[in-house]
């Protein structure tokens, strides 16, 4: 699976490995090579180069050896949840990467958190141009795990419309959708839920290429009966569905947020910036128009669904629309994205999930295949400023945990800490 | 006498960069001043002046003995202290965006020397006011080939209303003197139009050696999974199986509202019980044998992962 080593064995105290296995720990490694490949043409049998520290056993020293690799040049970001460093390879100083080092939680005092198994676990899987690289994962001695990762050093999709005033058209936004649905298809073909897709996870690469990244929260598709937590995707993007806390869902949920990234490339604005779960909720029943059992069979037996009689409107007092925005509204908003456009927003932004276009059906949608052609990606605006700012940007990118806005503006700050409600999955 | 003749260059230049020829006040009286120009007759004046006489359209320059027709749009602060150079480089820039071919677009460097010659022979021809008339007719001829060539409608390049060529007709409508003095000019035009390589140039873009131009070609439909393809090689997956353990989910209303659907797990469960098949050991072994020179790192690798994916063997750490 992996083609890094991930090697999270401790360096043991020098004394302790030679007493307990006398017999040196090269030579067990390789009868075990010889036992598990018994079919293997001739196996090496050259002289082992002498390995630096003898004290070291097997996996320890392909850490050793991985980590050596790089060479860390300085630090990027830092936060609570991980450290984001510069580097290059010591081979190459002209290979950039970056060193995502994943500080222990005190929640997970034993073991790895669960956020960097399922980012390792995903991303050794999944290589495609446009889902970041994961290069190598090694530990340090103080057992923090290192993903080396792509060095994207021309910020994110969301300082594309927000932090900057970079003029863009609607071929951009078709050339950056493109991407992103192309890498959203990727996981979605391999069975995998990204479950946290937001225009900050969305970083550009020195090429203009745009990649998907943070798969903190990502999940293999769930077994018919087992249910999961309704708990992830940032609130913006999230999906009604999972308001509603569902616990059985599919890829869906992710071309929602899809669909909201299109909508916010378009006014350069959040859509639905709602505050609370329940606010956001009420901004979609606003918008989309309440659900019904005509509009979305099965509703009514999501937990938290609230009939149209009920359901709040967006300043919490009034009864939200049961209509939801007229198409002119639609085509008013969102003229940038031209009538196809619009209709492949509104089909990602279907509040049925049955009824929503899948992420293949989203890329043979003929919005790609109309005038104008996306733009190259090499011909995308890009944000101006020097690479130190780029470089800064993605190292906060990278720390954030997965699931969670940082954003202070407007006094919303909404820093508390990401709960996964394991607990509700026994039930 | 020396004193004086130090002065008088001196102060000559500093009284000419700082009085406008045109309403003659001086950078005394308003600091703010700017000198424009306009590249049809390079006269300098100030910023005031081009608002009072242009605001209201097109009107003749004002400098004594020069006539012609200049418009505000085209006013600008000058790049270059010297006028002459500043008249140069604009003729360049010109006759660069007509005759842009590079030595690629030869087959000889010897054809390519000759292009060059002729542009730079255009370009003096200009700068030097020979024969501006047959010089522009040429340009024009060759922009108007390569346009046809490339078939681009819009072209930045746009001739001038009062270009001398132009203006020649203009002058036909005036006096008998005039018509006079464009005939004695029209004279001097056989002249060139000798040389053998014009007659090959009234036909159009015409170089000897130049390599035909190939239009770039048509771009191809855009792909939007970029060549990825990922079908199912072995099975062909069924909207619905009938599996008893399945039934109870597949009819519970809560999973399918919350977007739960079924085909996906029917599809996952054939690609874990069959994409093995298109996999075999011994193509992967012989693959890795070829790739790797055999050594010690080989094994501890293999035995690293067998450690680590194999339940029976234990790891040799305590922790």
């Amino acid at each position: 699976m992996a083609s890094s080593p991930l090697v999270l064995s401790p360096q043991p105290p020098p004394s302790a490995p030679s007493s307990k296995f006398p017999p040196s720990n090269i030579s067990k490694a390789k009868a075990l090579a010889l036992q598990h490949a018994s079919t293997a043409p001739a196996s090496p049998t050259g002289t082992p180069t002498p390995p630096a520290d003898t004290d070291l056993d097997a996996g320890a020293q392909m850490n050793e050896q991985v980590r050596r690799q790089y060479v860390i040049t300085k630090q990027i970001g830092r936060g609570t949840y991980a450290d984001v460093f510069s580097a290059h390879l010591a081979s190459d100083p002209q290979q950039l990467v970056a060193i995502k080092r994943i500080r222990l939680q005190t929640g997970w005092t034993n073991g790895i958190t669960m956020d960097s198994i399922r980012e390792i676990r995903f991303l050794s899987e999944l290589k495609h141009p446009n889902i970041i690289l994961l290069h190598a994962v090694y530990s340090t001695k103080d057992q923090k795990i290192s993903l080396v990762l792509e060095h994207l050093p021309l910020g994110d999709l969301e300082e594309v419309w927000h932090k900057h005033h970079l003029p863009y058209g609607n071929a951009d936004i078709k050339s950056w959708m493109l991407m992103l649905c192309r890498a959203v298809w990727f996981c979605h073909s391999h069975r995998v839920l990204h479950r946290d897709i937001k225009s900050n996870n969305c970083l550009i690469a020195a090429d203009g290429c745009l990649k998907l990244a943070d798969f903190g929260l990502a999940r293999p598709f769930a077994d018919p009966g087992r249910p999961m937590t309704h708990q992830v995707i940032t609130r913006y993007y999230r999906p009604p569905e999972l308001l509603y806390m569902a616990r059985h869902y599919g890829p869906k949920v992710d071309v929602w947020s899809v669909g909201m990234i299109m909508a916010e490339l378009a006014i350069r604005n959040f859509l639905c910036p709602g505050e609370t779960d329940l606010q956001q909720l009420a901004m979609y029943c606003d918008l989309f128009g309440t659900p019904t059992e005509e509009t979305w069979p099965g509703v009514s037996k999501l937990e938290l669904y609230m009939p149209p009689s009920t359901q709040k409107g967006m300043d919490g007092t009034t009864v939200a629309t049961r209509r939801g925005q007229p198409a002119s509204f639609w085509k008013q908003r969102f003229s940038l994205l031209g009538d196809e456009g619009i209709e492949l927003m509104r089909g990602m932004l279907t509040m049925d999930p049955n009824k929503r276009l899948s992420s293949e059906e989203v890329l043979r949608h003929r919005y790609w295949q109309v005038a104008p052609r996306p733009t190259r990606k090499e011909d995308l605006p890009r944000r101006p400023g020097s690479r130190e700012d780029g470089e800064k940007r993605l190292g906060e990118d990278l720390k954030r945990v997965a699931g969670e806005r940082e954003e202070v503006e407007g006094g919303r700050a909404d820093k508390v800490a990401r709960k996964l409600d394991f607990g509700a999955l026994r039930r | 006498m020396s004193k004086a003749a130090s002065r008088v260059p001196g102060g000559g230049a500093a009284k000419d960069e700082a009085i406008c020829p045109v309403c003659k006040s001086s950078r005394y009286l308003n600091p703010n001043m700017r000198f424009l120009v306009n590249p049809e007759c390079y006269h300098k004046m100030c910023e005031s002046c081009v608002d009072r006489i242009f605001s209201h359209g097109p009107a003749p320059c004002p400098i004594a003995g020069c006539k012609r027709t200049l418009r505000k749009a085209k006013f600008r602060t000058q790049t270059f202290e010297d006028l002459k150079v500043e008249r140069e480089v604009d003729i360049r820039r010109r006759v660069a965006r007509v005759l842009n071919k590079t030595e690629a677009d030869f087959e000889t460097l010897r054809d390519y020397n000759d292009y060059l010659e002729t542009v730079e022979e255009i370009t003096w021809n200009l700068i030097l006011k020979i024969d501006v008339e047959a010089t522009e007719k040429r340009l024009r001829l060759y922009e108007e080939a390569q346009k046809a060539e490339r078939n681009i409608t819009a072209r930045p390049y746009q001739p001038d209303p009062s270009l001398p060529s132009e203006k020649a007709q203009v002058v036909l409508k005036k006096g008998a003197s005039q018509r006079k003095a464009v005939a004695t000019s029209a004279a001097n035009t056989p002249d060139s139009r000798a040389n053998p390589q014009d007659g090959e140039v009234e036909k159009g873009f015409n170089f000897h050696g130049l390599k035909k131009y190939v239009p770039p070609a048509p771009e191809k439909p855009l792909d939007p999974f970029d060549g990825w393809a990922i079908e199912p090689q072995f099975y062909v997956v069924q909207d619905d199986y009938d599996v008893e353990w399945l039934t109870q989910t597949k009819n519970d209303p809560v999973a399918t509202a919350g977007g739960y659907d079924m085909r996906d797990f029917y599809s996952r469960a054939l690609c874990d019980a069959f994409s093995g098949f298109g996999v075999f050991v011994e193509d992967e072994i012989e693959a890795r044998a070829k790739g790797l020179s055999g050594d010690a790192n080989t094994g501890t690798r293999s035995a690293a992962t067998a450690a680590l994916g194999g339940k029976d063997v234990n790891m040799d750490d305590v922790f």
